[in-house]
């Protein structure tokens, strides 16, 4: 498994990321990763805000037209994300922290897919206030937007070390 | 040109920007007129933003000037320290201005206790910035000096090791592994708020889910101002900790970006026919145009920063 990953390393587009000057390189990869997550976490977040109370004027049904610029940034940053990873996989595959990280990416999902299931999905979802079970599964989609961005910072630090 | 050039530049426009709306202001509370308070908002804001700049690029004037004869760095640092209080105390200014034109917009007028916290926070900003604008010309113009801190040379600390309030607060962040990591998550925290905000807002002026309406849109705006905020006081704390490793071009087009978008803010808070188009109503071009320049601004500014340490010299 060490020897797939260390020769997933050692390609060419791996090593050309590592050591280029350019732009589209390691940190022009990192730039594209952080608009990503500006995009997926951004738009999720005011969801969560919206169903917490915050712009109470702003039907939530309509938000939805939204979700595929959300999943276009979740895209960009599944394709940066595996680049990433893969000019690093012996450290980061090696490192508790990354699957922390993929575990939040993965709840905060699964509360989209939900909150998509139960609100958007609900007509009265904008006549009625938010249920109970709503604005839970707000509060549980901003925090596991938070631990993500925790855990992908601690990630970084740890590569850089 | 380069940031020496650029402080030298808008090194008057805080107190004279601050001056001019804080006229304006006690003219339209006096006179009781809404359209005179607002341009003042408008102004403290603008004026904010703009000092921005001023502020970031004070390091590479004082990086030239540091050890040329009859310089006292002790005036130095007694400037870094007045515009470091100036600074904050105008920032949040600004907030509350930028508060105060938000809910004209809404309401119609701008509620008591606001217009009373930028009242006072105004004076005292144009009183520290007053002050931090006149040991700043002290620093080249003899002529202005003091008798009082006039001389004495030989009692000068060398450039860069007297304990000014940035230094300590640089030796804390260094002493304290946890202050610049928790920071920066913080950091990307208020880059996500302000950039979604920003996004939701812009892509429906550029039709992107036009079953939104754009009158309830408005409310979401505070969240984008709050994400910069965080964002703001984050990047301070970067700035004040560790002001050498933000020079350069990159940073100075990042700062620059930045001032632009907060122009861009202040024409969407301001502007009446965005916010009252409807579903099937035509979007004013210079409407759709800010819209898609605050996306971009706000990439570059995302750019800037992410490209930072392999560009300039931080990390």
């Amino acid at each position: 498994m060490m020897h797939l990953l260390l020769r997933v390393e050692q390609t060419g587009i791996c090593q050309w990321i590592r050591s280029t000057d350019s732009i589209f390189g390691y940190y022009g990869i990192l730039t594209v990763h952080a608009i990503g997550m500006g995009i997926v976490v951004g738009i999720s977040a005011c969801v969560d805000l919206r169903i917490l109370g915050f712009a109470p004027a702003l039907p939530l049904r309509p938000m939805e037209q939204f979700l595929p610029v959300l999943w276009l940034g979740f895209w960009m940053n599944a394709a940066s994300g595996t680049l990433l990873l893969a000019t690093d996989a012996t450290h980061k595959l090696a490192n508790p922290d990354f699957y922390v990280k993929m575990m939040f990416i993965a709840l905060a999902l699964g509360c989209l897919r939900l909150l998509e299931a139960r609100v958007f999905r609900d007509p009265r979802a904008d006549t009625a206030p938010a249920s109970t079970q709503a604005r839970m599964l707000a509060v549980a989609s901003l925090a596991c937007w938070l631990g993500a961005i925790i855990a992908g910072r601690l990630l970084a630090y740890q590569a850089a070390m | 040109m380069n940031a020496v050039h650029l402080h030298l530049l808008l090194n008057h426009i805080p107190t004279v920007g601050f001056g001019i709306a804080l006229v304006l202001f006690v003219s339209a509370l006096v006179g009781k007129s809404s359209d005179l308070q607002r341009a003042a908002l408008a102004i403290f804001f603008v004026t904010a933003a703009v000092t921005l700049l001023t502020y970031v690029s004070g390091s590479d004037a004082q990086a030239a000037v540091a050890n040329s004869p009859g310089v006292s760095t002790a005036l130095i640092d007694a400037h870094e320290t007045a515009a470091l209080l100036a600074f904050a105390f105008m920032q949040a200014t600004a907030f509350f201005s930028w508060l105060g034109l938000w809910t004209w917009r809404r309401i119609g007028r701008v509620v008591a206790w606001n217009r009373t916290a930028i009242l006072i926070l105004a004076v005292v900003t144009f009183g520290l910035m007053a002050r931090a604008a006149n040991l700043g010309g002290e620093i080249r113009h003899v002529e202005i000096r003091t008798v009082l801190d006039s001389g004495a040379p030989a009692a000068d600390a060398p450039p860069g090791e007297r304990l000014t309030l940035a230094r300590s607060w640089g030796r804390f962040v260094e002493e304290h592994a946890w202050v610049w990591p928790t920071c920066e998550i913080l950091h990307f925290v208020g880059l996500c708020l302000l950039f979604g905000a920003a996004l939701v807002v812009d892509l429906r002026i550029l039709g992107v889910g036009k079953r939104l309406p754009l009158a309830a849109l408005y409310q979401l705006l505070p969240v984008g101002v709050l994400g910069f905020s965080l964002n703001l006081a984050t990047g301070m704390v970067f700035f004040v900790a560790m002001p050498r490793q933000y020079i350069g071009f990159l940073f100075l087009l990042k700062m620059a970006l930045v001032v632009l978008a907060a122009a861009n803010l202040l024409y969407f808070t301001l502007a009446e026919d965005v916010w009252t188009a409807g579903e099937r109503d035509h979007m004013p071009i210079t409407a759709r145009l800010a819209a898609a320049s605050a996306i971009l601004i706000w990439i570059g500014v995302l750019f800037c920063g992410r490209m930072l340490p392999a560009l300039g010299n931080s990390f």
